[in-house]
């Protein structure tokens, strides 16, 4: 599964690597991206540099992430200001790797009918099972998908959260590989809290699943949030990992979608207008 | 109260609090981040464990580390049916303690390709799958003549033991290390039974059977 | 090589019949293509495509629990036998369309073996050249080679005699009839001393490129004249001897490249499953034929029906119900009548009714009672369902007047088996009415009878168990019309939110005027229509080539419900709730008609 990738699309994303605060300074660190072997190295002043052999890559430090690209870099890493408001707490939950592509685990990210099955008792639970409907659109000028009055039951919606509520989410996919959700924070509502997923396809059907938190909440500790993360991102990984085929087929006849995944039919849409292939069965023209 | 030193995402730590709950015994849990903080190599921790390693469990005055170690005082401090570690049976303790044994080495390896894909640790993931599906060879065709005489555990009990508990948690989170378990249909079925004692708890990555017949 | 395309033609064995232990799932493989084979509690052995087709995952890892399988991602349930949807917990409301159906493979039990295939043709694989009046299948040992690597090492392990002089096994002669079966036979019975000699059948399981298992089974020992000890030791014996094979094969082939993987071809989902439903999808029409399988009384007045598809093909299996369901049948004198379907979860091969003789029958009852004899053929629709059981309330209430328990059977059946709380009210003129009894009493939810009340003691009743609303509770209700009333009447004074109260009716009792006209714009055929007076539009829609999907014909089942996309429609049904008849959306078009002069409907 190491074949180079010769997908343009992928070739010209930005894709992340690590946690800048994991990386133990002055020592040369490796990771595979996109079937490559890269090393990466970060010196005194926080500064990552990363190369392909000895060829220096680009590279954009941004939300607790190191990222870069192995060819030209099609336009900026997407935006996120929520992670720049002062009185965030921005945390790196954690880096897992996972035997799945990076279109299927965006997909799993952005489903909500698997909570109640797959997170049962925190994010979900029975017999609150209903999907209600909820907007999708593909926004042209931002080139990304926004899914709006996502409303869900959660018994424990986060780290802070005690006792059962009708959660408010909003599913931003703003690349590829990449997606990131807003939902009402239990400690401030009139705030929204932040939880992204940044996927570094290792091959076509492997993944670092990289996740930050950006949330206002006083209350839990930093290894709170993280633990949360973990527990959520390992329950999601026996599913992912049992999925066949790994990658994802965007054939419109491959799987059956129900209404509960408007937004990964026009996830998959998206990707075949791209003409993505890295981690996709393309369709048949 | 006893504490368990407990990371949620270790199969070392699953191991006692499925023990933990299948015996109904009420114990506090102190979270030590193995991954990626490493908290467990930290002088804190160092200090109640200078192995490094989790799971670790007070009780009063006496603490203990090594899972396997920690399950046989909890069955033979409280469990009153005598059944999860049978003392009173020189033979039967003796095959437990064979599979616990074998536990251990499903954990080098099973555990150890989980290690390393999951969790990026430096060993040789190929190296310990070779192993897991050497060692899952043995433990189907074991399990599969134990079926054969009306025995559903691990060890010769007629109820589970501390080998069952042991042996299981690597072996469900298996397939996270690139180990399929397609090949080993007596330990399919096995894990369902395991997953059907009274008082069995899932972890993320091990999901609850159904209910049985 | 093997021959790949040949080998998709043929069966294979897949499993031991032992390894289908009740509520588990085994996960099996031939030539790439992963199976979950389960046996349901009625013993059926089912073989699906490995993977859910909601988002493709191993079902494997989902739970058998007993009649159906569920997804373990979303919960999705898949009946026992048809392998159709039954339930999609992100939508309770919708009753999933029949056409949401896995991939099913045959699968056939014999020599305590399962044998599937990708598409096998012909009879099973018969042994001919030995003894199968008894069976006893060897453990089963996977090998990492191809089914040809290991014909010889195989044979040769059973032949070559040891150098060793106390090598007292038996001499084999062995036979490969094709490329995946080897017969051993005993050439010489005479050297075995005490120990059971058997002739053995080995067939090679084609798993994957570069994997074989290797299903093999003594024939003729008798286990029950044989002790216990020594067949284990047998079996313990072949079991070592097969492993020492694969050890040696295995490492004999350790340098060699491991061969790809048999990618299989998974078929593409049709059409209609790609799409995303409609919020009703009422299915097709195309009749089916049942035969009437049994006939039993259940009280002086009430018969059970049991209606069974016409042969045992996998292809005649019936369609998959869900509770609420009903049928459509054709009965012997003409009359088309709707009953509903009392099947438990899973129960898929056969379809159950239980139908009171009515006095004041009009044809259709009475031509069930007196004319219906065991064997005769009838047709009947596919299942329909407007009275779609919701499974994500905190708790269920059911309530049957008289035959009305029907529907609320199936229902409180379906809430039994996944154990969500529930009860079920059945109200009664007399005891002789009570049906199915022990069967209610021994299920998880209240059971509480109400026999012989008067109607204003019904409506006392109705109002304390109504008394207290909760929007996380729903009522499910069904009966003759007065009680019907009663009890909508009450919920609806009692402050129950509308969407949280169903029912469903027997039949219409209003009377319908059909003495308007109007015209019709059909938006998506581009049609204008008129409907006179005297005429219902169902039919004027009909006479003009526009199929719609109808049952009762009397505005009471639901199913040709229209959408209205401009018009004020006439209501005259007892299908639609008051606000969903407010809201003017849509209409029953059996018997509503226009207030506006025009009607534009989404046809």
């Amino acid at each position: 599964m190491s074949t180079p990738c010769s997908d343009p699309v992928a070739l010209g994303l930005w894709h992340p690597l690590a946690a800048i605060e994991d990386i133990p300074p002055s020592s040369d660190q490796h990771t595979r991206l996109l079937g490559q072997a890269l090393r990466y190295r970060k010196d005194a002043g926080n500064q990552v540099a990363v190369f392909d052999g000895d060829r220096p890559l680009p590279v954009t430090q941004a939300y607790g992430y190191v990222w870069t690209c192995l060819g030209t870099p099609a336009r900026p890493l997407f935006d996120l200001p929520e992670y720049a408001e002062p009185d965030r707490r921005n945390v790196c939950a954690a880096t897992v790797g996972v035997r799945v592509s990076a279109p299927r685990a965006v997909e799993n990210f952005l489903d909500m009918g698997h909570f109640p099955f797959v997170h049962t008792g925190i994010l979900g639970v029975e017999p609150h099972t209903e999907v209600r409907e909820y907007q999708v659109e593909l926004n042209e000028d931002k080139d990304e998908i926004l899914a709006t009055e996502c409303i869900f039951y959660q018994p424990q919606a986060a780290a802070g959260a005690s006792g059962g509520i009708m959660a408010d989410y909003i599913y931003r996919v703003p690349h590829p590989y990449c997606s990131v959700l807003y939902k009402s924070c239990p400690t401030d509502e009139s705030r929204l809290d932040v939880i992204a997923l940044f996927l570094q396809p290792v091959d076509e059907e492997t993944v670092r699943a990289h996740a930050l938190v950006s949330v206002i909440d006083t209350q839990s500790s930093d290894l709170d949030i993280r633990l949360f993360q973990q527990t959520i991102f390992s329950q999601d990984k026996p599913i992912l990992e049992n999925q066949l085929p790994k990658r994802l087929p965007l054939d419109p006849r491959a799987e059956t979608p129900i209404r509960a995944d408007k937004v990964a039919i026009v996830y998959r849409r998206w990707l075949r207008a791209k003409g993505l292939q890295y981690g996709v069965i393309p369709a048949a023209a | 109260m006893i504490t368990l030193y407990d990371y949620e995402l270790s199969g070392n730590c699953y191991k006692i609090r499925l023990l933990l709950s299948m015996l109904g015994i009420r114990h506090e849990k102190h979270a030590i981040e193995f991954y990626p903080a490493a908290e467990h190599r930290k002088e804190a921790f160092l200090a109640i464990n200078p192995l490094g390693e989790l799971p670790v469990l007070q009780d009063g005055e006496l603490t203990l580390r090594d899972s396997q170690a920690i399950l046989v005082y909890l069955a033979s401090e409280y469990d009153t049916s005598g059944n999860w570690y049978p003392l009173q049976d020189p033979r039967t303790l003796a095959t437990v303690t064979q599979w616990l044994c074998f536990a251990n080495a499903i954990t080098a390896s099973a555990g150890g390709a989980r290690l390393a894909d999951g969790f990026f640790h430096p060993l040789d993931a190929d190296a310990c799958r070779s192993e897991a599906h050497r060692l899952f060879r043995v433990l189907d065709e074991h399990l599969w003549f134990q079926e054969r005489e009306r025995q559903d555990w691990v060890a010769t009990t007629a109820s589970p033991s501390i080998a069952d508990i042991a042996c299981f948690p690597y072996i469900m989170l298996s397939e996270e290390g690139g180990i399929s378990r397609i090949d080993y249909p007596a330990i399919r079925r096995w894990t369902d039974r395991v997953k059907r004692i009274p008082g069995f708890i899932p972890m993320p990555g091990v999901f609850p059977a159904g209910p049985g017949l | 090589m093997i021959d790949l395309e040949a080998a998709r033609y043929l069966w294979h064995p897949i499993a031991a019949s032992s390894d289908l232990v009740p509520r588990h799932v085994f996960h099996a493989q031939i030539l790439g293509r992963e199976l979950a084979l389960w046996r349901a509690d009625d013993d059926n052995v089912n073989a699906w495509e490995n993977r859910c087709l909601h988002r493709g995952v191993r079902l494997s890892i989902g739970i058998n629990d007993g009649t159906e399988l569920l997804c373990q991602y979303h919960g999705w349930r898949y009946a026992n036998r048809t392998a159709g949807c039954t339930y999609i917990p992100a939508h309770p409301a919708d009753a999933p369309a029949r056409t949401i159906c896995n991939n099913t493979y045959p699968a056939m039990e014999q020599y305590g073996l399962v044998w599937s295939g990708e598409s096998p043709e012909g009879p099973l694989p018969v042994l001919s050249t030995v003894d199968t009046s008894f069976f006893t299948p060897l453990r089963a040992v996977t090998v990492n080679a191809t089914s040809q690597d290991l014909l010889l090492p195989l044979i040769q392990g059973y032949t070559t005699r040891l150098p060793a002089s106390d090598d007292n096994r038996p001499r084999y002669g062995a036979d490969t009839p094709d490329a995946f079966t080897i017969i051993l036979r005993v050439a010489d019975r005479s050297q075995t001393g005490s120990t059971p000699v058997a002739d053995i059948a080995f067939f090679l399981q084609p798993v994957d490129a570069g994997r074989t298992t290797i299903r093999g089974i003594l024939c003729g020992i008798d286990e029950h004249n044989t002790d216990a000890q020594t067949l284990n030791d047998l079996l313990r014996f072949h079991n070592r001897l097969l492993c020492t094979i694969r050890d040696r094969l295995e490492s004999t082939l350790a340098d060699a490249p491991s061969p790809a993987p048999w990618i299989p071809i998974i078929a593409a989902v049709s059409e209609n499953q790609a799409s995303l439903p409609a919020m009703s999808d009422t299915g097709n029409s195309t009749p089916l034929r049942i035969r009437v399988a049994s006939i039993d009384s259940l009280s002086p007045t009430v018969r059970h029906f049991r209606f069974e598809p016409l042969d045992d093909l996998p292809e005649s299996q019936l369609p998959t119900a869900q509770p609420g369901a009903h049928i459509d049948v054709q009965l012997p004198n003409g009359l088309v009548r709707q009953y509903s379907l009392i099947n438990g979860p899973g129960e898929t091969d056969h379809y159950a009714i239980a139908v009171k003789r009515e006095a004041a029958s009009r044809g259709g009852s009475q031509a069930l009672h007196e004319q219906l004899r065991v064997g005769d053929l009838l047709a009947s629709s596919v299942p329909r369902n407007n009275f779609t059981l919701r499974r994500d309330a905190e708790h269920t209430h059911l309530i049957a007047g008289g035959i009305g328990l029907t529907p609320l059977l199936a229902m409180a059946r379906a809430l039994h088996h996944m154990g969500r709380p529930y009860t079920l009210h059945h109200f009664a003129a007399q005891d002789t009415e009570l049906l199915f009894q022990s069967e209610l009493q021994a299920m998880s939810g209240e059971y509480l009878c109400h026999v012989g009340l008067t109607p204003s003691q019904t409506a006392a009743t109705m109002a304390e168990l109504l008394a207290t609303p909760d929007a996380h509770q729903h009522l499910y209700l069904c009966g003759p019309a007065p009680m019907l009333q009663c009890a909508r009447d009450t919920a609806a004074a009692c402050q129950w939110p509308e969407h949280t109260v169903h029912f469903e009716y027997f039949s219409n009792p209003e009377a319908r005027d059909d003495s308007s006209a109007f015209e019709v714009d059909l938006a998506r055929s581009g049609l204008s229509l008129n409907v006179p007076a005297g005429q219902s539009l169902l039919s004027v829609l009909r006479e003009n080539g526009v199929t719609l999907p109808s049952s009762c014909e009397q505005g009471a089942c639901g199913t040709c419900r229209v959408t209205v996309l401009d018009g004020t429609p006439d209501h005259q049904d007892v299908y639609l709730s008051e606000s969903e008849k407010a809201r003017g959306d849509c209409l029953m078009s059996c018997v509503s008609r226009a207030r506006s002069q025009k009607l534009t409907l989404d046809l």
